[in-house]
Order: C-alpha cells, then sequence, then structure tokens
C-alpha cells in the first residue's frame, strides 16, 4: 500500500476524491439528489462553464491568467444572435454559418488579447481584464441594451433534445473536451504551454518562441470562449450583455479547485472537468438539501479553500504571490 | 512639533484642492461633447443629467430612454442629456454628481438612483448645497424628506411592490387550484423590491392554506442564476412543485428555460416588471401575469420635475406634500390584456405630457 498511497497520487487524485465525497454528502443529505435527472441538470449548468473554464485552463498552464472571457463570451453570444438571426434564423439554413462565425469572432478577440498582452508588454492580468470590460462594452454597443431571442427549435435542440437522458449540448461540451485534451497532449502547441508554464526562461532558451505560443494560447482560449457562449445561449435561447455575466468566477475558481497550478506547468483539461463538476455539484447540492441562500457563497468560499488545499502539493511551492 | 502640524494642514489643502481640480477636470470631460466649448450658460438653462446603474440592464434602459424621450419633448434634444453611469457604485455615484456640480457651478437639473439608501443624503446634500435641483428614485432612508431641503429636493418616486406582487400571488395561486407546492425565486436578498415581492406572494399565501411555500431562493435578478436555482428546485421537489412565483421577468426567462429543458410546458408562473419580451410570453400564455412599473415614464418625469423646477415653472416647496413623496405607476398585465397593453405601450411608446408630473402617480410614500 505504501508505494502505491505516495503523496504525489494523492494529490494528483485529490480533486476527484473530493468530487466524489461531495457527490456523496448531497445524496446522503438527499437521496434525490443521486438521481440521473439531476446529473443531467449538473450536466447543463456545467457544459458552458467548463468550455470557458478549459480555455482560460491553457493559460493558466502557462502561467499567465485570462480574465476576459465575460466579454469574448457576451460578444461571441450577441454576434451569433445577430447573424443568425439575420441569415435565416433557423439551423436549417444558411444561418448555420454562424457558428462557425461565432468561433472566429472568439478567436478574433482572442488574438487582440494575446496581442495587447505580447506587443504591448501589459501583464496578462491587467491586458486581459481590460479587454474584457472592452468586449462587454462592445457587446453593449451592439445590442443597446436589447437581449436577442434564438428560437430555433433545431438549435434549441442543444437543451431540448436529450440522448440517454442527457442533452446533447453535454455531448458537444465532451467532444470539445477531447479536441482539448487531444490539442494538449498531442500537439506541439500544447506541450509548448507545459514548458513556458514550467519555466518561461528556460523554454526561450531552448528557441522556443514563448511570445508566439502565448498569443496562440489566447486565440485558442478564445475559440473555447466562443464554445462557452454558444452554449450558453443556447441553453437559455437568450443572447444579452449579461450571458457573459459570472463565467470569470466559476472559471477560474473551477480551474484552481480542479488542482491546476495558478503559477503554471501544472494541470490540465482533465483536473478543470473535475472542478467545473466540483462547483456546480456544490451549487446545485446546496440549493438540493436546502440551505439559505446567504450560507450558500459563504459555504462555496469555504469549500474551494478546502478544495485547493487538499489538492496542491505545498511542498513543492516556495512561495505564493 | 508645531511645523508638522502646519505641513500637514498644508499638505490637507493642496490635495482637496487637487481633488477639487480633477473632478472639475473628469466633470469637463463628462461633459464636453454635450456642450461644447465656450457655450455660456444662463440661469434658466440648467444642465440636465441621468445618473443611473448602466443600459445594460432593460430595466434602466427603459428609465434613460424616457429621459431622452423628455429632453426631445421639451425641446433641448436628447443629445443634451448627460449621462452619469454608477455601474453599481455608490462612491462613483456621489463623485460624479459632485464632478458635474463644479462643472456647473451648480445650474443642474439632476435625475438620480442613488445605487443605495444611504448614499442618498449626501448626493441630494451636495446638489442642495451648489443650489442645483434634485429628484431621486427607488433609494432613499427613511429619514430623508424632499420638504426638509426648501425647493433643491424637487422630488422622490419609488414603487411599492407588495401590493401588486401581492396581486400576481393570487393570480397564480388561483391558477394552481389553490393547493400544491410553490417556489419564489427573488432578487438580491437585500434589496428592498426583492423583499416586497416576497412579501406579497406571503402576505396572499395566507389565504390559501393548502398551498405550501416549499422554498424561496434569490436568484439575484439574473436569467442563468434563475435557471441553475430553478434546476436544483425541480431535483429537490420535483412533481411537488405546482406553481412559480419569480421576482422579476429575466429571472422568469430562466426558469420557463430549466422547465423547457425538462419538457415541461404548463407550469403555471407570474413574473414583475412587465418588460417587452415578458408582455410577449404573457399574451402567449406561458406566464400568467406581469406588472408593469412605466420605467419610461419614470425616467422621463423624474428628469422633468428637476428641469421644471429649475427653470422655475413650478416652486416645488409650494406642492403638498404628495407631490414630494410619492408612488410609481403599475400596471397589472394578464393574458386577457396584454395584446391590448402591448398595442398601447410597447408597439408604440405613448407620447406623455411631460408637464404633468402627477396624473399617473399612485399617493403619497406610506412609511411602515
Amino acid at each position: 500500500m505504501g508505494s502505491v498511497l505516495t503523496r504525489d497520487v494523492l494529490v494528483k487524485w485529490a480533486p476527484l476524491l473530493v468530487l466524489i465525497v461531495l457527490i456523496l454528502f448531497f445524496a446522503a443529505m438527499e437521496p434525490r439528489f443521486f438521481s440521473v435527472r439531476n446529473f443531467a441538470r449538473i450536466g447543463i449548468s456545467s457544459a458552458p462553464a467548463l468550455m470557458v473554464a478549459i480555455g482560460v485552463t491553457f493559460i493558466i498552464i502557462m502561467g499567465s491568467i485570462d480574465l476576459s472571457m465575460e466579454g469574448t463570451v457576451s460578444v461571441c453570444a450577441v454576434v451569433f444572435a445577430f447573424a443568425f438571426i439575420a441569415m435565416g434564423g433557423t439551423l436549417a439554413s444558411f444561418a448555420w454559418l454562424a457558428l462557425p462565425l461565432a468561433l472566429l469572432v472568439g478567436a478574433a478577440v482572442g488574438l487582440l488579447n494575446g496581442l495587447v498582452h505580447v506587443k504591448l508588454k501589459i501583464p496578462s492580468f491587467m491586458a486581459s481584464l481590460a479587454m474584457g470590460f472592452v468586449g462587454t462594452g462592445f457587446a453593449l454597443l451592439l445590442t443597446g441594451g436589447d437581449r436577442i431571442r434564438v428560437e430555433d427549435d433545431l438549435f434549441r435542440g442543444l437543451l431540448t433534445t436529450r440522448w440517454f437522458n442527457f442533452p446533447i449540448m453535454c455531448y458537444v461540451a465532451v467532444a470539445f473536451l477531447l479536441i482539448a485534451w487531444f490539442i494538449q497532449t498531442r500537439t506541439t502547441l500544447g506541450r509548448n504551454f507545459y514548458a513556458v508554464g514550467g519555466g518561461e526562461d528556460l523554454a526561450h532558451a531552448s528557441g522556443l518562441n514563448v511570445n508566439k505560443v502565448r498569443i496562440l494560447g489566447f486565440t485558442l482560449a478564445g475559440v473555447f470562449y466562443a464554445v462557452g457562449a454558444l452554449l450558453a445561449v443556447g441553453r437559455i435561447g437568450i443572447a444579452e450583455t449579461a450571458t457573459g455575466s459570472n463565467f470569470m468566477f466559476v472559471s477560474i475558481t473551477s480551474v484552481v479547485v480542479g488542482g491546476t497550478a495558478l503559477w503554471g506547468g501544472i494541470g490540465g483539461v482533465w483536473n478543470t472537468l473535475i472542478g467545473v463538476l466540483i462547483v456546480n455539484v456544490i451549487n446545485n447540492g446546496m440549493v438540493v438539501i436546502g440551505l439559505p441562500g446567504y450560507v450558500q457563497d459563504g459555504v462555496l468560499g469555504v469549500l474551494v479553500i478546502a478544495a485547493v488545499v487538499l489538492s496542491t502539493d505545498r511542498k513543492s511551492v516556495t512561495f505564493v504571490k | 512639533m508645531s511645523f508638522i502640524k502646519k505641513f500637514i494642514e498644508q499638505e490637507t489643502v493642496n490635495r482637496r484642492n487637487f481633488l477639487l481640480a480633477s473632478a472639475y477636470g473628469l466633470g469637463g470631460v463628462a461633459a464636453a461633447g454635450v456642450f461644447g466649448p465656450g457655450m455660456a450658460q444662463a440661469a434658466s438653462n440648467p444642465t440636465v443629467a441621468w445618473s443611473y446603474r448602466n443600459r445594460t440592464n432593460p430595466y434602466w434602459n427603459e428609465i434613460v430612454s424616457g429621459g431622452e424621450a423628455f429632453m426631445d419633448a421639451a425641446g433641448l434634444g436628447k443629445d443634451a442629456l448627460t449621462h452619469l453611469i454608477n455601474e453599481g457604485s455608490s462612491e462613483k455615484s456621489l463623485a460624479d454628481v459632485k464632478a458635474l456640480l463644479a462643472k456647473t457651478s451648480g445650474n443642474l437639473a439632476l435625475a438620480i438612483d442613488t445605487n443605495d439608501a444611504p448614499n442618498c443624503r449626501p448626493v441630494v446634500e451636495a446638489v442642495a448645497e451648489a443650489g442645483g435641483y434634485v429628484s431621486t428614485i427607488w433609494n432613499k432612508t427613511d429619514d430623508l424628506h424632499p420638504w426638509d431641503f426648501g425647493d433643491n429636493y424637487v422630488s422622490h418616486m419609488t414603487w411599492s411592490d407588495e401590493g401588486p406582487a401581492e396581486q400576481t400571488a393570487r393570480i397564480l395561486l388561483e391558477a394552481m387550484g389553490g393547493k400544491g407546492g410553490v417556489v419564489h425565486l427573488g432578487g438580491i436578498a437585500s434589496n428592498n423590491p426583492a423583499i416586497e415581492r416576497l412579501n406579497g406572494l406571503k402576505n396572499a399565501l395566507k389565504d390559501y392554506p393548502d398551498v405550501e411555500l416549499l422554498a424561496a431562493e434569490p436568484a439575484d435578478w439574473d436569467t442563468q442564476k434563475a435557471n441553475q436555482v430553478m434546476s436544483a428546485f425541480l431535483t429537490r421537489y420535483g412533481d411537488e412543485i405546482t406553481g412559480v412565483h419569480c421576482a422579476n421577468d429575466t429571472i422568469a426567462y430562466g426558469v420557463l428555460e430549466a422547465l423547457r429543458a425538462e419538457g415541461i410546458d404548463d407550469m403555471p408562473i407570474v413574473s414583475y416588471d412587465g418588460n417587452p419580451q415578458a408582455v410577449g410570453l404573457v399574451d402567449e400564455g406561458k406566464i400568467l401575469a406581469t406588472v408593469f412599473t412605466n420605467p419610461h415614464w419614470g425616467g422621463g418625469i423624474t428628469a422633468a420635475l428637476a428641469y421644471h423646477a429649475a427653470i422655475g415653472t413650478f416652486k416645488p416647496s409650494d406642492e403638498p406634500n404628495e407631490h414630494r413623496e410619492f408612488y410609481g405607476p403599475t400596471i397589472l398585465i394578464t393574458p386577457k390584456d396584454a395584446a391590448e397593453f402591448k398595442a398601447n405601450y410597447l408597439d408604440n411608446v405613448p407620447t406623455y405630457d411631460w408637464t404633468d408630473f402627477w396624473g399617473p402617480t399612485n399617493g403619497q410614500i406610506m412609511y411602515k
């Protein structure tokens, strides 16, 4: 046993253990929590957040941070809705082109984000936060404060059509998770993220074009934000400036709770999946067991700290900034 | 040690001058586009400003569009309206007002929601001290009254939500057949309207002993949050839920989608605010009732009151108290009258008489 249960193994699997313990806890408190229908509900609330969190995972692995997701999601959602309606308003027409258009818009915003960060040498924290505000403002400019309804039954099938009890949006999210996993493990770019996060100086000295990796990373993140935006619109059928609200907190929390270290080089998209599920299980579970609203935020905060404590190896960290 | 004291005093004065100067500068930037350089302002030509959260929110968007409609009707042109956007920060709200007062030397007609109740007093005092005119909506502490400030604090309007929310609750409870379980999705827990709207439901429930209030959770006026809370309610209560009471329309949209995801399309739901989209849903019968508070009129008349007090059309201190503190209009919308309401209020925004200050109001504010 001793050789199997090393500290490394524990730290690696701690987020999953936390998730299992949480599920068992909520199930013990309220048996109805443990049902396929409820897992589908958790899946629905997790799917858009997972996409956004995967996007920011790549950035955090590089040791940077991206806080532009709220603005990017809003811009993508609004552009998608306008284009979708202008081109016919149903997936059965040319309006399907609005889907790739949204991804392109996400990539463009991400690219701009990366260029501002790298070329103007602004720390990613500040550059992305500012770009997020620009995005929210731009979305507001486009909509004038109105909300755009996307009522096409085919598109809303993301939510309403179910295969094996789970709506299609859950499968779409899993598909993009696998794509992200492929990028992370099987492409040079994915491995370069770890190189930059693990030791930027070393990576630079070995001839890696760190700036290029950073810009590509932000662009890739933008694409995943766009997918998140599409799923968010699919979930409530409305695109508005507020579509991106709350994604910053949920995604960053999820990434960290999942065990991806904020200082870079450690973690990956599977950690993010676990993290997103932990946050959404907590959110769902607290309402399901009937905790009063004002307790919920506090409990979430405590659980986040507990999850990070359990899932990070503090011995390998000499200082925290 | 007196030299230290002197130094500190000097620095304090310098700092104050610096702050004033920067405030003036900011105000100048904000208003420069509106007036252009070197334009003299007569006392009869006050700057008209609306201070509010932001335009992202459909409610505030309506409020401001009313303010602009008033500006057009008064012949000032809607571009002449100065927008002070506080983004939910009371500090910014107050700082912006002070900057604009400095810029306009107090020749200001201000319509404002001060973001929270405690912020109302410093805003009103700053305006009164500078000789400007201010009308407030929504947020004000109970001990602050327009008549204590002579003419400068022109009016305060708020909306009492308890009664109308009780009316919608009764419609809901009737639709449920007077039995079963109801859940309430509320606004931000500490918000006054959120509290009043839940109280309305509780008042109505007293007459329906066979209906159980299963749960009341804050959904923060947010569609996505409401969607998730409603999903969790469905897990916890399942078929026990036979009706949903929503604190506003944006919450109802999230609830409807959570139900749609489960294939439920006949759940009785009521909401509040009367947003155009919600009125459409009432017309389709998907929402049983919503309450229209006419933000367009509210936004226009608040600016009109401050403006007309400033140019001397009427003297606020000559008016009775019910013309200084009053409730705004509320209109209940049900499937029966939704189409008519839509035609009258939404498809064609009515042309209001912006000098009929008190016609649609609902009486003097009562304090509990």
